[in-house]
């Protein structure tokens, strides 16, 4: 397994990272999650050793990581790059063979990948020729052409349509169930609750949250609550104690609310206020978790 | 997997990509065109023989003419055209040979076999038709006196053309032998010449990684100091490879044109000339690297390269003096500065102007240069290569590299 102790990094004076520790075991999905600037990118290229940390280690299965485990992770960067007049095929051949691959195994692997992206046709264009989201697909296809056994994956789902992102998430989701042990940051929590049983949370440079989704839910000291109603919900939600937070869109209610608040008698005396249209109580999504954590 | 394997797969990639590349194909097909045109131009140009035609007024004329044209040819080779061929125009009176003179028609008027008239003095085909003329006429005036003592006229050409001194050195080289020093000039160019060249494609393939940011994903599995070693490989295959191309069409070329006998060169000159190139092309080009990566934006790649160029410049001049003083102060404080001394003492070792206590000191000198550089390049490589924005200042890529 991948795992991450209390990593310390600073540009300058920005703190990028400040005693971050986790961990991603093999055959398992890991979304890291945390605000803009919070040091997921940072976390991310240390694995690599393409920042060198001022305290802690990254280590793989209890060793030290050198290149030549490295060779054996697949790692696509936040920037995107290829070499833009490279033809598709040639590039992701390299990208093998840097690994170790024999040319003809990574030949063969290339244009297995080319073909899983519906690309095949357009393996001796150069990457410059092909569009955005194409482009991205070939840059997971070089992380994933020599079969990894860590995969890191810095924003895979930005900038990808709907149906692009659907396949990136069955791809991911096939490399963990053989095995891989994948890692990836996003902004989209609604991707991440979907795809993910285990997350990490960063805020300014340390872990705040980690576990798995449904564990964190149930432990989780809130709870959501959704309330639509005919006439003036606001003397009602009065009634209650420990509310944390109130989003208002149209006439839906959203709330986060203490675990521990008494709900007794609550439904009835919302029915009692008005046409009620719509109510749910439930543990807390994803994004309120996240919300909580780094505010 | 070996780190050879690894710096071959990089190397490899260079070549066939930028081999393939069509700003590779078309400097090959310019260099080569412009090689051949300044093989064969000049000789269309200055190869045949010299014309000239003279006036002529009065008698004993025709005599300087002759013996003129005879000293001048007397040195060709028996297949070679003539170097000159004098015609003579007769003119009644010097009038009408002035005004020929000052139509151009003719070069210049004899008179009486005792003067000489030009259009004026001081350009450049007047003093030498004139010059012709005066040594024509002064053979001439001996020719007379040797016949009055009963030689051969032909005698006395065959002296005046003549090398009577045998020449000898103090390093023990052949008379005549200037091919070492022509060499050592031509391989001095050439080295300047790549350096500048190939160490720009070094830079800017450098840049041009770390500026589509490709070099993130290829630094997650390769060490930077093998990647450096792989470009400079590649490019330095490649550039040898359009090196040695245009030198051999060039050698060619100058042999069908016979403008140029490929001088008898000796195997020692030939190995410290090639030794010489890799070692000053691997100093340069580990420089060239570092800089290239030192800067995001192609547009400032050539600034950063500003100081390497310099010293190349300032290392060429260095072996100029060289060449003419070669075991002068400046030759000698060339050898021993690494970046100066693949310059200098290619140019003195051609010259056996060096002992060999101080080649191969420096030789020792540069290797470790070149050493201590791919070390220091490296780091500065890996500081630099993820760092955005603007020029990365040398002190914060060395420190950020620290491990
Ligand atoms: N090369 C660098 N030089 C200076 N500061 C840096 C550098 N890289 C990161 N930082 C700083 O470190 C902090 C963490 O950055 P990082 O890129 O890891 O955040 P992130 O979680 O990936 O953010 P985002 O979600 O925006 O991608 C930020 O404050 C950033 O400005
Ligand atoms: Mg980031």
């Amino acid at each position: 397994m991948l795992a991450i102790q209390d990593l310390h990094k600073t540009f300058g004076n920005v703190v990028a990272l400040d005693g971050c520790t986790f961990g991603v075991e093999r055959g398992r999905m890991l979304g890291f999650l945390g605000p803009n600037g919070a040091g997921k990118t940072t976390a991310m290229r240390s694995i690599f050793g393409l920042i060198h940390h001022e305290k802690g280690s990254v280590t793989w299965d209890d060793n030290e990581i050198t290149i030549n485990e490295r060779r054996r992770f697949g790692y696509m960067p936040e920037e995107r790059g290829l070499y833009p007049k490279m033809k598709a095929h040639d590039q992701l051949t390299y990208l093998g063979r840097l690994r170790g691959m024999s040319a003809s195994d990574a030949s063969k692997s290339a244009d297995n990948w080319l073909e899983r992206f519906d690309l095949a046709d357009r393996r001796t264009d150069p990457v410059e020729a092909l569009s955005h989201g194409n482009q991205q697909r070939v840059q997971l296809a070089a992380a994933l052409i020599h079969d990894p056994e860590l995969l890191v994956l810095d924003e895979p789902f930005s900038g990808l349509d709907p149906i692009a992102a659907e396949t990136m998430g069955d791809i991911l989701r096939e490399q963990a169930a053989k095995g891989t042990a994948v890692v990836f940051s996003s902004h989209q929590l609604d991707v991440v609750e979907d795809l993910c049983e285990d997350v990490a949370i960063i805020n300014r440079g340390s872990i705040v949250v980690e576990g798995t989704v449904k564990q964190l839910k149930d432990a989780a000291p809130i709870r959501h609550i959704e309330l639509d109603i005919d006439g003036d919900p606001e003397p009602l939600l009065a009634s209650l104690d420990g509310i944390r937070h109130t989003t208002v869109n149209g006439s839906m209610h959203t709330v986060i609310i203490d675990a521990d608040t008494d709900m007794r008698g609550f439904l009835a005396r919302a029915q009692n206020a008005g046409r009620l249209r719509h109510f749910t109580y439930t543990t807390p999504s994803l994004s309120d978790l996240f919300r909580e954590a780094v505010q | 997997m070996t780190a050879t394997s690894i710096i071959w797969q990089v190397a490899r990639r260079e070549i066939t990509e930028r081999g393939r590349s069509k700003a590779y194909l078309i400097t090959t097909v310019v260099t080569l065109l412009l090689v051949l045109g300044l093989v064969i131009v000049p000789s269309l140009l200055g190869g045949g023989t010299e014309e000239y035609t003279i006036g002529s007024i009065g008698e004993g004329n025709q005599p300087i003419v002759e013996s003129a044209e005879l000293l001048r040819n007397a040195g060709d080779e028996p297949e070679d055209e003539e170097s000159v061929a004098i015609s003579i125009v007769e003119f009644g009176n010097l009038e009408d040979a002035e005004t020929a003179l000052a139509d151009g028609e003719v070069d210049a008027v004899l008179v009486d076999g005792s003067e000489v008239v030009v259009e004026s003095v001081g350009g450049f085909g007047d003093s030498a038709v004139v010059s012709l003329l005066q040594r024509g006429a002064a053979s001439v005036e001996l020719e007379v006196i040797v016949s009055e003592s009963g030689q051969a006229a032909t005698d006395v050409i065959d002296v005046m053309t003549s090398d009577p001194l045998e020449t000898t050195t103090l390093s023990g080289q052949e008379a005549g032998d200037e091919s070492a020093g022509v060499l050592a000039y031509a391989g001095l160019m050439l080295l300047y010449i790549a350096i500048l060249l190939y160490g720009t494609w070094i830079l800017t393939g450098v840049t041009e990684e770390k500026s589509n940011r490709v070099v993130e994903v290829l630094l997650s599995s390769v060490k930077p100091w093998q990647l450096l070693a792989g470009k400079i490989a590649g490019i330095g295959i490649l550039g040898i490879a359009q090196f040695t191309g245009t030198i051999l069409v060039a050698i060619v070329a100058l042999q069908l044109t016979g403008a140029f006998e490929l001088p008898n060169i000796g195997v020692s000159s030939v190995v410290t000339l090639v030794v010489w190139f890799v070692l000053g092309f691997l100093l340069y080009a580990v420089m060239f690297g570092a800089a290239g990566s030192l800067v995001s934006r192609m547009e400032d790649a050539q600034n950063v390269a500003f100081p390497m160029s310099l010293t190349a410049v300032a290392g060429f001049f260095v072996s100029i003096a060289a060449l003419n003083d070669p075991d002068g102060a400046a030759a000698v404080i060339g050898t021993f500065i690494p970046l100066t001394a693949p310059f200098v003492v290619p140019v003195r070792a051609a010259l056996d102007a060096i002992p060999l206590w101080q080649y191969l000191l420096s030789i020792v000198m540069v290797l470790a240069t070149i050493a201590g550089m791919t070390l220091v390049a490296g780091r500065i490589y890996a500081g630099a290569l993820l760092r955005y924005g603007g020029r990365t200042k040398l002190r914060e890529a060395w420190r950020s590299a620290a491990e």
